[in-house]
């Protein structure tokens, strides 16, 4: 019984996904918007930065689960648009609670120019392990390495020059809530998404 | 930017080599990697095993072959042996980019409190503590009261509803449409009445404390508290969520119960929510209704909670399904942002502004239609038995006929008879435990339906129904043979 209830909202999910997808082709051929998609773990901000890429607000919560709707926003990158799409939590590409099987079902029927793996620097170690599923299923990957300020107090240092060469994909700092990063953030999707050349096509695959 | 290798795990030979054989069976294009999907059908996930069966035909049968001998050679099951192998990548590359520059320092203020929610021993009192100041006094009271006070008393009874009455008798000839607008039932004299000057201030200020104790950090706490309690009624801590938010507005939270990871929970959690959780609105009338008898709203609090725990242990020993199991990260105790807190409670008023005030104002075309019609009278003749078997009058069966259309229309109800002197204590105290057992306003009724189901929806409000007549049956004769009267 509870596989068929979330086989229905799987199924509800796809075909509102595969409508959006026709309807997005279409419109990609006169406009190309840029699509982000943000996944992570419940709780490490993914909401806040939501809101700031998109200028619009869904509900920003400290509690696991809250963020269960699907948000979607449009908002702009260094003058160009951009759409924004937030998954409900999810800790790993092998899914358990309906959440997770709702975010992974977007990232296996969606065409993200860039995926933006957000995580709480707290735990940095515990949720690398899903930004290098992401990196394995060949998704254009950004690590977004949030709630800086907490960890600094905690006394940690997390070096993410060493990060980027070890994962081998853009990595940056920010405290979402308190707006720090956020510039470079904005370069790195920029950079990411408006100036990929054949070269960086060629790391992921 | 610089031409970097991203980075690649090296699994188990066996799992590596099983990988790289279905890898090569994959012919069609999954948006993800044929690595990853070989990966997750190693790990049994079922959707993508449908997916990648119906996508890759009769090669799947290649495949299911090599997972199962795969998963043979190891004697713990793949997910973990991956998951640990990916583990040691992660703890390795951590490892070189985290420096600790100084040991924690000892005790802040904010572990402190950390420690002592968590604490039962301190733990309760501080639960106590945030019910009594955030619900009963800032709700409660400055909501319920000064606040709806003002807005109702002051700004509807004394410069609308007078204008809005004597715009409609004068220029309305026809009794039957002066009514639907104004007067005692109409649109904008009840309806908007209510939306505006009642439940939004008392939502509002519960979404406020709602919002603040959800962006401390606190509700994670709250719930590993409770855990222990919410697993004896067949939920786990997460459940503290949608049931305390019920407190604000059942319906809203019976939307949130979709967080909850079974849906046996979710059931449970739906059922207690229309069963024995009151609104805010409700709440507030039966506060009012029963100020003045204190003992009797602490007989109200402890036999709705006894009910609560009884219907949720049944439930949980009814409904079939696995034990729910808890698992939740404690964030840190922030201090929430002013600014964020605020778009939050903004943003939920205008939700249950738009969504949900539109069901008063159809809930007051309804009552309209059925006091000209007599449709009302009708179903109240019906209920007048059920009444005294309660001990009540027959006018009490209105209450519960618009208690349906909303929770709080019903206690606004029992509240217009006590004030005329029709109830005595005992009868207020019977109809206000009935009364918040009694099945959900329309709103709530709806969203279980589309939440849940219909059938499941139908079960809970055929169970609800009955059961709140008889359980006000029963406190009733417990407090006639017990002879105590408020």
């Amino acid at each position: 019984m509870n596989c068929r209830k979330n086989q229905s909202i799987l199924e509800k999910v796809k075909s509102y996904f595969s409508n959006k997808e026709v309807m997005a082709r279409g419109k990609r051929k006169e406009n190309k918007l840029k699509k982000i998609i943000l996944v992570g773990s419940p709780n490490v901000g993914k909401s806040v930065l939501f809101n700031i890429l998109t200028g619009a607000y869904v509900t920003v919560s400290n509690y696991p689960g809250t963020t269960v709707e699907i948000s979607e926003g449009k908002g702009k990158i260094f003058g160009r648009s951009i759409e924004v799409i937030d998954t409900p939590g999810m800790y790993s590409l092998l899914p358990i609670t309906e959440e997770e099987k709702v975010a992974r079902e977007i990232l296996l029927s969606e065409i993200p120019d860039v995926v933006l793996h957000v995580i709480d620097a707290k735990n940095l170690k515990r949720m690398l392990s899903l930004t290098l599923q992401l990196i394995e299923a060949g998704l254009p990957l950004i690590l977004v390495v949030n709630i800086m300020d907490e960890a600094r107090k905690m006394g940690m240092e997390i070096d993410t020059q060493i990060l980027e060469e070890e994962l081998g994909i853009p990595v940056v700092a920010t405290s979402a809530a308190f707006g720090e990063g956020i510039g470079v953030l904005k370069e790195k999707i920029a950079e990411y998404i408006f100036s990929r050349n054949i070269d960086a096509d060629k790391k992921v695959g | 930017m610089a031409i970097v290798i991203s980075k690649r795990i090296e699994y188990d030979p066996k799992i590596e080599k099983a990988v790289s054989n279905i890898v090569k069976l994959l012919n069609h294009d999954y948006k993800i990697s044929k690595k990853s999907i070989a990966l997750l059908l190693l790990q049994s996930d079922e959707s993508i095993m449908e997916m990648v069966k119906k996508r890759e035909g009769k090669v799947y049968k290649l495949i299911a072959e090599i997972v199962e001998k795969t998963c043979n050679s190891f004697d713990k099951p793949l997910n973990y042996v991956i998951a640990m192998n990916r583990q040691r990548v992660a703890d390795d590359i951590a490892g070189k980019a985290v420096t600790y520059s100084r040991k924690k320092s000892s005790m802040t203020v904010s572990d402190i409190l950390e420690r002592i929610t968590i604490n039962p021993i301190t733990g309760i009192p501080i639960f106590v503590l945030v019910l009594y100041y955030g619900l009963y006094k800032f709700v409660g009271g400055f909501g319920a009261g000064t606040l709806v006070d003002y807005l109702e008393g002051q700004v509807f009874d004394v410069y609308i509803n007078p204008v809005v009455n004597s715009i409609v008798t004068t220029f309305i000839p026809w009794k039957p449409l002066q009514e639907l607008l104004a007067l005692d039932y109409g649109v904008i004299t009840l309806g908007i009445r209510y939306a505006i000057a009642i439940i939004l201030p008392i939502v509002g200020t519960f979404f406020l404390v709602f919002s603040v104790i959800e962006d401390s950090g606190y509700l994670p706490r709250l719930a590993l508290l409770i855990d222990k309690v919410f697993k004896g009624i067949g939920l786990n801590g997460r459940a503290v969520i949608p049931l305390t938010l019920g407190f604000g507005c059942d319906t809203m939270a019976t939307i949130v119960s979709r967080t909850l990871e079974t849906r046996r929970e979710r059931i449970i959690s739906t059922l207690l929510l229309a069963l024995a959780i009151p609104c805010s609105a409700q709440l507030g009338v039966i506060m009012a209704l029963m100020s003045h008898i204190p003992v009797a709203l602490v007989v109200w609090i402890v036999f709705i909670f006894l009910v609560f725990l009884l219907v949720g242990y049944l439930a949980s020993k009814v409904l079939p399904g696995n034990k729910p199991s808890f698992y939740m990260e404690l964030p840190p105790l922030r201090f929430p942002k002013v600014t964020n807190v605020l778009t939050k409670t903004y943003t939920r008023m205008r939700w249950y502004f738009f969504e949900v005030v539109p069901f008063f104002i159809a809930a007051s075309v309804v009552i309209w239609f059925g006091n000209i019609t007599g449709l009302f009278q009708n179903i109240i003749n019906v209920l007048a038995p059920i009444m005294h078997l309660l001990g009540l009058p027959d006018e009490a069966a209105k209450a519960f006929v618009f208690g349906f259309f909303r929770r709080d229309y019903g206690a606004a109800g029992l509240y217009d008879l006590h004030k005329a002197g029709l109830l005595s204590g005992n009868q207020v105290l019977v109809a206000s435990v009935t009364l918040t057992l009694f099945i959900p306003c329309i709103a709530q009724a709806s969203v279980m339906v589309k939440e849940r189901g219909i059938k499941t929806a139908l079960a809970i409000m055929a169970f609800i129904f009955p059961f709140a007549f008889f359980t006000g049956f029963v406190l009733n004769s417990l407090l006639n043979l017990l002879g105590v009267s408020f």
